[in-house]
Formats: structure tokens, C-alpha cells, sequence
């Protein structure tokens, strides 16, 4: 099951997002768009987590990775035990077990044992990361996630989301403005500006969109290329 | 002495418990409410910070004074009726500092944690564990000022030898009779007590820190 929604009306303050149809399954659906077009407030529209007129239907089974990620005190490893231990309801040994393997595919085995708080802004994205695949959710739900991550390593990261994606089957909604990030892991856009919607279909074809904030994204992978 | 030291123990404690009873879930909606009056509670509460305990003291008597609006209770007197001033002096207390506590954190973690699909009950566990060192240092800094404060101890107990003599009416009276070793004794055994509040605190922080 995928998340999908329809009618979709959420408003924070004076923003007002509008988003008519929406539909990500395990093939990704990436949200672009200028800072402050919606993307966040889309993504927490789509997990219930802001209240939102319209129909939304979601698998039951939701994790999350914030663009700030909030951490627990404690170490790396209990974060995400603790967590995973939670939300499968397993015994403790399963729990920190998984949550050493889930660290360890995000690159973070040497910072087990290390204070949360303490971490890069880039390591607590990736320990967010982490979190939110040992839970083993049904839908993912990512904000910015690679945008602290290091060159070199973003590329894994990326994949690592792309294979959990293909593996299990959980439908992937990413909210990134690079568009590096959208190709690697999504094979749908949805592109945001000021609250609406302008423009809907495949990555592929980002570059045949007549829209100015898009040109530019698409110039500027064009260029990194 | 021991008798007085553990009364000034029992009677502050008490008042702390019953404060943070009061003070924690008033922080709490104040940091995570959606009402108006929040801010009202929160300038009540620092308003509340350089309440003299005399006058809380004197209110409180006025109350259960026998003719009183409370005087039925027959309370004047009693460990029961310093308890009710000292919760007043140290609620404003506790509630600022809880406030603060509740704030220090990341204001999105409650978010994420649902985000994570965590179940209620897990979520609060895990944010009262977040707050519980702030939350702590708050209750015990409430103790400190309820068991150094006299006028409300005084004008509600009346320093009732064996019945609410607390350390420091107890002081107070041995000054007044010149026994000034007595009353160096009492002021040592306090220092002690806050000296083990304090201790406790800071030990609490650092393991949790």
C-alpha cells in the first residue's frame, strides 16, 4: 500500500498548501520545489502530524526523518533501539541488535556508543535515518535527509533508501531540493510552488518542464554532471 | 534537634510535592497548550518568584485565623497549614523553572516521535525522561527555598515547641533568647540538609547529563 491523498488542504499560519492529488508508492515520489513552496508542510500533512482537510490514506506503519532531526538522550545506539524496540515491540537484545545493523548501513558504526547530542548535524540526519528504517516501515517519509550528508557518502545513502524501498516495498515520499537526490531514489516529482502544485510526473522528465524554479534545477545537475 | 530537623524535612518536602503537583502540568500547558492564558499563568508564575513568604504567611493565617473565611478547619497551627503556605511560596518557583525545563529541549521532538509511529504512552515516557534532570533540579531548587524560608513558617506554625518547630523558627527563637550555640547548631544542621539537596541534584544532573 502507498500513501496517497486527494483534495489535500493544509494550512499553518497564513500558508495554505493546496495539493489536489498526490500518490507515492515503493518507486518514490519526489517533492521539489523553492524554500517555502510546502514541501514540509506536505510531508507532515501527509503523516496526520498537521491538521489538513482532504483524504489521505497511508499504510500503518509510518517513519519519518525531519530535517532537523530531534534526538534522545543517550547514545547513538539506544536511539534507535529504543525506538525500533518500540514500535516492533521486540525484546531489547533484537532491538539493539537491529539497531546496530541499521547504523551500520547508514555509516555510523563507529559513533555507536557516542552521545546523540553531541553528533554532526550531518551523523544525527544520518542516526535519523537509521531510526526511521529499523522501525521497518511501510512509508518513509524524508525531509532534506542528505542535505548534511557528506559528498562522498551521499550517493550510499542514497542507495541504501532505493534498496530498502525496492526489498520491502515501503512507498517513499522524499521532500529534497537537489535534484541529484530526487533521480537517485524517486522515479515520480511533484513539483511545489507557493502551495500549489505545478507540475506532476517522471523525474526523467524533469527537463522538458516549462518552469522556472525547475530550468534552474535542472541547469544546475547538468552543470555538477 | 532530630525531632525538628525531620519536621523541617517533612513539612518542605510535602509543600515541594504538592507545588510540583500543581506547577509541573501548569508548565506543562503553558509550554504545549493552546489557550491565551498561558501567558497570564506564566507571568503569574514569575510574578510569583519574589513573593515574600511573610506575606504568604500572613494570608494563610488570615485564612484559617478562627474567625476566618477557613477558620472551621481548625488548621492554624498546625504542619498542615505550613505545608499550604510553603506550597504557595515555592509553586512559582518550580513552575518557572519547569517551564524552563520543558522548553529546553527541541520543541519538534514530541512531532517526531509520533512521527516515528511510537504509541502515546511510550512518547510521553521517553519526553518525561528527556525532562526529568531539569525537572529535578526544579523540584529541588522549590525544596531549598521552602525549608530556608521562615516569616510563612512562622506566622502559619507558630513555632509550637515539638508540633511545628521547624530549623529555622527554631533559630529565630534562640536568637531572640541569646543562646546564640543553639542557634548555630540549628543553622548548621540546615546547611547540611540544603548541602544534600543541592548534592543530590547536581549528582542527578551529571549522571544524566
Amino acid at each position: 500500500m502507498g500513501v496517497t491523498a486527494t483534495d489535500l488542504i493544509a494550512r499553518r499560519g497564513a500558508f495554505t498548501l493546496n495539493v489536489p492529488a498526490f500518490a507515492a508508492s515503493a518507486a518514490g515520489t519526489a517533492v521539489l520545489g523553492p524554500n517555502g513552496a510546502g514541501k514540509t508542510t506536505l510531508l507532515l500533512a501527509l503523516q496526520g502530524l498537521i491538521p489538513a482537510n482532504g483524504r489521505v490514506e497511508r499504510p500503518a506503519r509510518c517513519a519519518a526523518v525531519f530535517a532537523r532531526p530531534a534526538v534522545l538522550r543517550g547514545s547513538a545506539l539506544w536511539n534507535v533501539a529504543v525506538v525500533a524496540g518500540s514500535v516492533l515491540g521486540c525484546t531489547v537484545t533484537e532491538a539493539e541488535s537491529r539497531a546496530r545493523r541499521a547504523l551500520a548501513d547508514v555509516g555510523l558504526d563507529e559513533a555507536v556508543h557516542a552521545d546523540a547530542r553531541t553528533l554532526s548535524t550531518g551523523q544525527r540526519q544520518r542516526l535519523a535515518l537509521a531510526r526511521a528504517l529499523a522501525c521497518e516501515p511501510e512509508a518513509l517519509f524524508l525531509d532534506e535527509p542528505f542535505a548534511n550528508a557528506d559528498a562522498d557518502g551521499r550517493p550510499a545513502l542514497r542507495a541504501l533508501v532505493r534498496s530498502w524501498a525496492e526489498r520491502s516495498g515501503c512507498a517513499v515520499v522524499l521532500a529534497t531540493s537537489s535534484l541529484a537526490d530526487a533521480a537517485a531514489v524517486c522515479a515520480d516529482a511533484l513539483v511545489l510552488r507557493a502551495g500549489s502544485v505545478v507540475h506532476r510526473g517522471p523525474v526523467s522528465a524533469l527537463d522538458t518542464v516549462a518552469d522556472g524554479y525547475v530550468a534552474a534545477l535542472v541547469a544546475e545537475g547538468r552543470i555538477v554532471r | 534537634m532530630a525531632g525538628i530537623a525531620a519536621l523541617s524535612v517533612a513539612v518542605s518536602a510535602a509543600a515541594t510535592l504538592l507545588a510540583a503537583l500543581f506547577a509541573v502540568p501548569g508548565a506543562l500547558w503553558i509550554v504545549h497548550g493552546r489557550s491565551r492564558l498561558r501567558g497570564a499563568l506564566l507571568a503569574l508564575f514569575a510574578a510569583g518568584l519574589g513573593l515574600p513568604p511573610v506575606a504568604v504567611g500572613l494570608a494563610v493565617a488570615f485564612a484559617l485565623w478562627r474567625s476566618g473565611p477557613l477558620g472551621s478547619l481548625d488548621a492554624l497551627y498546625t504542619p498542615a497549614a505550613m505545608v499550604v503556605a510553603q506550597t504557595i511560596v515555592v509553586l512559582p518557583l518550580i513552575g518557572t523553572l519547569a517551564v524552563l525545563a520543558l522548553r529546553g529541549g527541541d520543541p519538534t521532538l514530541p512531532m517526531q516521535l509520533a512521527a516515528l509511529g511510537l504509541p502515546r504512552g511510550q512518547r510521553a515516557a521517553l519526553l518525561a525522561r528527556e525532562v526529568a534532570p531539569g525537572l529535578a533540579a526544579a523540584l529541588l531548587a522549590g525544596f531549598g527555598r521552602a525549608i530556608a524560608e521562615v516569616g510563612a513558617a512562622q506566622m502559619t506554625g507558630g513555632n509550637i515547641e515539638a508540633h511545628t518547630r521547624v530549623l529555622t523558627t527554631a533559630t529565630m527563637l534562640a536568637v531572640g533568647r541569646g543562646e546564640f550555640g543553639q542557634a548555630f547548631a540549628y543553622v548548621a544542621v540546615l546547611l547540611g540538609i540544603v548541602a544534600v539537596a543541592a548534592g543530590t541534584a547536581l549528582a542527578l544532573q551529571r549522571r544524566w547529563a
